[in-house]
């Protein structure tokens, strides 16, 4: 039995540590996301209308399209899911890791990847995932790809504030303001064995384009290098550092200021940003295509 | 005796009691019935196998002047949408779609009076103007921002290229294309932060 889009919709919280952590976001972000829930409230939201035969006719035809495979909706919710429980059994590992280091489980290091490079993985193959689930949901917008790319460019709402969490979350908190730079070392230094240990990219690799591990990792590489400039700007705009980024999330997670790379592992464990606000997302394009298509 | 009289006093409050419980589990679920026809075997699919290919009604699309922006959105098999922008906001969203998947779109303009460049029209709700060409292409404004108005909807519905799409229709179905296709590539991303839609 396939999952009914109208009740995942229905059940995303409305508070909650992702909700709270997405929230913090907002002074680097101000205004672009309210915690939109509720099937029928985003229809209303999104298309205006409140004559409830209109509203019901959209959430049908929505509901029609989400459930036919072939739409490619049913793929990119798994992609959300997939890539937040994964990043958890990272966070865990990452935990392991850091106890591994702090006492005498000194042999657990043996066996789990080391925090940065493992955090590198899992930053750079969420950053995938944006771009595939984006194709799976919008199919592949216009007629060149400066279209495509003027299209994905035009992120707002909560495709945005999903970008600014991967930023600050899994990017200047566990690694620092100049993370792209770490992160893109790191990527250009490995293996596919490296990718293949990877739980996050076990979860989606048979989603990245590529025949197999090597040929993945060069997309992973390639996407992240094209993005990384994006990324740069963002933090140095928004004036994104550690110190401010974890200044919003000590007020619901105490003690966090002194121990930032078991807050990235908390974070990966606890905050399902991924998977909450590409439900937002795929909703909204839903019901704006089922509402043009009536 | 005893019992009796508790029990004649319980009940008005059992009775309430299982009404309530039953009310709520039998709730009607609004959404139950489209769900059931849309899943299992034997579903009909969503998009109907002729319908014409998202990327052919690109062309047919208005093109941004001034400082309106036009930004391709969706494009599915049967639809292609795009943002109609100013200033990073968006005013409006503009779509064609292929009728043949859904019929009831085709069938609300049997009766339309209106007419625009020559096309049957109908208003939809409080924030849509829509028109049929060629009885199967349906073309629409859906107003995002209230400073988007009606005439603003039906000025931007005449931009369209609608004679070049009313002869859509009659030329041979061009060969099926597969769902579209994840880049090889890596594309060059340039987010540009823009205010919620």
């Amino acid at each position: 039995m396939s999952k009914k889009i109208y009740e995942l919709v229905d059940d995303l919280p409305k508070k909650g540590l992702t909700v709270m952590a997405l929230n913090s976001l907002d002074k680097f972000v101000p205004g672009q996301w309210d915690n939109l829930v509720g099937f029928d409230n985003t229809i209303k939201t999104v298309t205006g209308e409140t004559d409830p035969t209109m509203v019901q006719a959209i959430g049908e035809r929505a509901i029609t399209l989400f459930n036919d495979k072939k739409e490619g909706y049913q793929r990119a919710l798994w992609l959300y899911q997939t890539v937040d429980s994964a990043s958890g059994m990272l966070g865990t590992a990452a935990l392991a890791n850091r106890i591994g280091q702090d006492s005498f489980l000194g042999f657990l290091q043996n066996i789990s990847p080391k925090p940065e490079k493992a955090q590198t993985i899992d930053l750079s193959i969420k950053l995938v995932t944006e771009v595939v689930a984006f194709c799976h949901i919008n199919g592949i917008p216009g007629d060149s790809l400066g279209d495509f790319l003027k299209s994905l460019g035009a992120y707002g709402s909560e495709s945005l504030m999903r970008m600014a969490a991967l930023v600050t979350f899994d990017g200047v908190i566990p690694l620092g303001a100049d993370f792209s730079s770490k992160v893109l070392t790191s990527i250009k230094g490995m293996g596919a064995s490296d990718l293949e240990k990877n739980p996050t990219f076990k979860g989606v690799k048979k989603e990245i384009p590529g025949d197999d591990s090597e040929s993945k990792l060069a997309f992973i590489t390639e996407s992240f290098e094209s993005t990384r400039g994006w990324m740069d700007k963002f933090v140095a705009d928004k004036g994104i550092t550690q110190s401010s980024a974890v200044d919003g999330l000590s007020g619901f997670i105490e003690g966090s200021k002194s121990k930032l790379d078991y807050l990235g592992a908390f974070l990966d464990i606890s905050v399902k940003y991924y998977e909450h606000t590409g439900i937002q997302t795929l909703s909204r394009r839903l019901i704006e295509r089922a509402v043009a298509e009536l | 005796m005893f019992l009796t009289r508790w029990l004649r006093r319980l009940a008005p409050l059992l009775v309430c009691l299982v009404l309530l419980v039953t009310a709520c589990s039998t709730a009607p679920d609004k959404y139950e019935q489209v769900q059931k026809d849309t899943t299992g075997f034997g579903k009909p699919a969503a998009v109907a196998k002729q319908a014409e290919k998202g990327g052919t009604f690109n062309q047919f699309f208005p093109k941004g002047e001034g400082d309106y922006e036009l930004i391709p959105s969706q494009e599915k098999k049967g639809f292609a949408q795009y943002k109609l922008n100013q200033d990073g906001t968006t005013l409006a969203m503009l779509s064609i779609n292929d009728t043949l998947s859904l019929p009831a779109a085709a069938a609300k303009y049997d009766n339309a009076t209106d007419k625009i460049a020559g096309y049957p029209s109908v208003k939809q709700g409080t924030t849509t103007l829509a028109l049929l060409v060629n009885g199967r292409y349906q073309v629409k404004v859906l107003s995002r921002d209230q400073s988007f108005t009606e005439a603003d909807r039906s000025a931007w519905l005449e931009k369209f290229d609608l004679a070049g799409l009313a002869e859509l229709e009659g030329v041979p179905a061009p060969q099926a294309k597969k769902a579209p296709r994840l880049p090889k590539t890596a594309p060059q991303r340039n987010l540009v932060p823009q205010p919620a839609a």
